[in-house]
């Protein structure tokens, strides 16, 4: 599997002065949670109001391309800031992290996620809005949906499960 | 007939509600309380951005903050239902906890903010509904309410941290 052949890697960045310096403090972890959820808060709220528009069911009046135009610099920006957040936490407790089963699942529905992202989501979002039937506008903003919460929830799992 | 807070703080804790939290229900309430985030927050921030000028700016205000205010309001009612049963879960620890009583305090700021754009420059609406860059007054609120909530989510992150 690949997560076999990444095990090795894993164990030399959790081994760096950078991981051991990053993990001992945990005033450090916690600030950067606090900027992981403000990305969160970006890219989901973003997300979400993209998604309802899809989904027909909210900000009706707005026209969607336009809509996701304006708020793509915003999720971007929310997803970076979770990424390179996301990156350090894990850094800070990279084999402890690794072997657990929602981390995986956190990951693999990201990777999902970030397909998704970048390939139906965005060619939904950005086609005049006459060419999209609209049940795949639907299914684009249910999948969106489900996609992103999905590895929110896969997240706060980590923490409890 | 008056309680001591201590024992009113003990007795929420007590309560079936609160021993269901702290017992079984808490990653579940605690998760949608961080994810409540993506609702509550997640909204706000876009008409906070359209008063600023950052976004949105092609929309008139009132389309925006009429398309968002159902979910807004959802998202903050979520928040603040979860949010009373976290603390109803822990409530001597959180009572005494100084990053919680500053959250308290920042959500009672911007609900002073928000009630002064309100009274104020968001009464003549009307005259800058539609441009793009909003008066003075209202970047000034919009940007308020963008570091009071930004400020509530860290003092909520630390609050998790230090009980």
């Amino acid at each position: 599997m690949m997560w076999d052949t990444l095990q090795p890697w894993v164990k030399v960045l959790g081994g760096s002065a950078f991981a051991q310096w990053l993990g001992q403090s945990t005033d450090r972890i916690a600030w950067l949670f606090v900027f992981h959820l403000v990305g969160l808060t970006l890219l989901l709220g973003g997300t979400l109001v993209v998604s309802l528009r899809l989904l027909g069911v909210g900000l009706r009046s707005q026209p969607l391309r336009q809509l996701a135009r304006d708020m793509a610099p915003w999720r971007t920006a929310g997803l970076l800031l979770m990424l390179v957040t996301g990156a350090l936490i894990f850094t800070g407790g990279a084999v402890s992290y690794f072997e657990g089963q929602w981390f995986r699942r956190k990951m693999q529905l990201l990777l999902v996620a970030l397909i998704f992202n970048s390939t139906l989501f965005r060619s939904v979002t950005k086609a005049d809005e006459g060419r999209v039937s609209p049940w795949l506008a639907r299914v684009t903003g249910g999948l969106a949906l489900l996609l992103w919460f999905g590895v929110g929830v896969a997240g706060r799992a980590i923490a409890f499960f | 007939m008056w309680m001591p807070v201590s024992e009113l703080l003990q007795a929420l804790e007590r309560t079936r509600v609160g021993e269901l939290v702290r017992e079984s229900a808490f990653p579940y309430v605690e998760g949608t309380h961080v994810l409540g985030l993506a609702l509550s927050v997640g909204t706000v921030v876009w008409f906070d951005l359209r008063l600023l000028g950052a976004a949105l700016r092609t929309r008139p205000v009132s389309e925006v903050f009429e398309n968002l205010k159902g979910w807004m309001f959802a998202g903050f009612g979520l928040m603040f239902l979860t949010g009373v049963l976290l603390f109803t879960s822990h409530a001597t620890k959180a009572y005494a906890n100084p990053y919680f009583r500053t959250k308290i305090a920042l959500l009672l700021l911007a609900g002073v903010n928000s009630g002064v754009f309100h009274l104020t420059i968001d009464r003549r609406r009307a005259e800058w509904n539609d441009a793009p860059t909003p008066p003075l007054a209202a970047r000034a609120a919009g940007l308020t309410s963008l570091l009071l909530w930004f400020s509530i989510i860290a003092v909520g992150r630390l609050v998790a941290y230090s009980m």
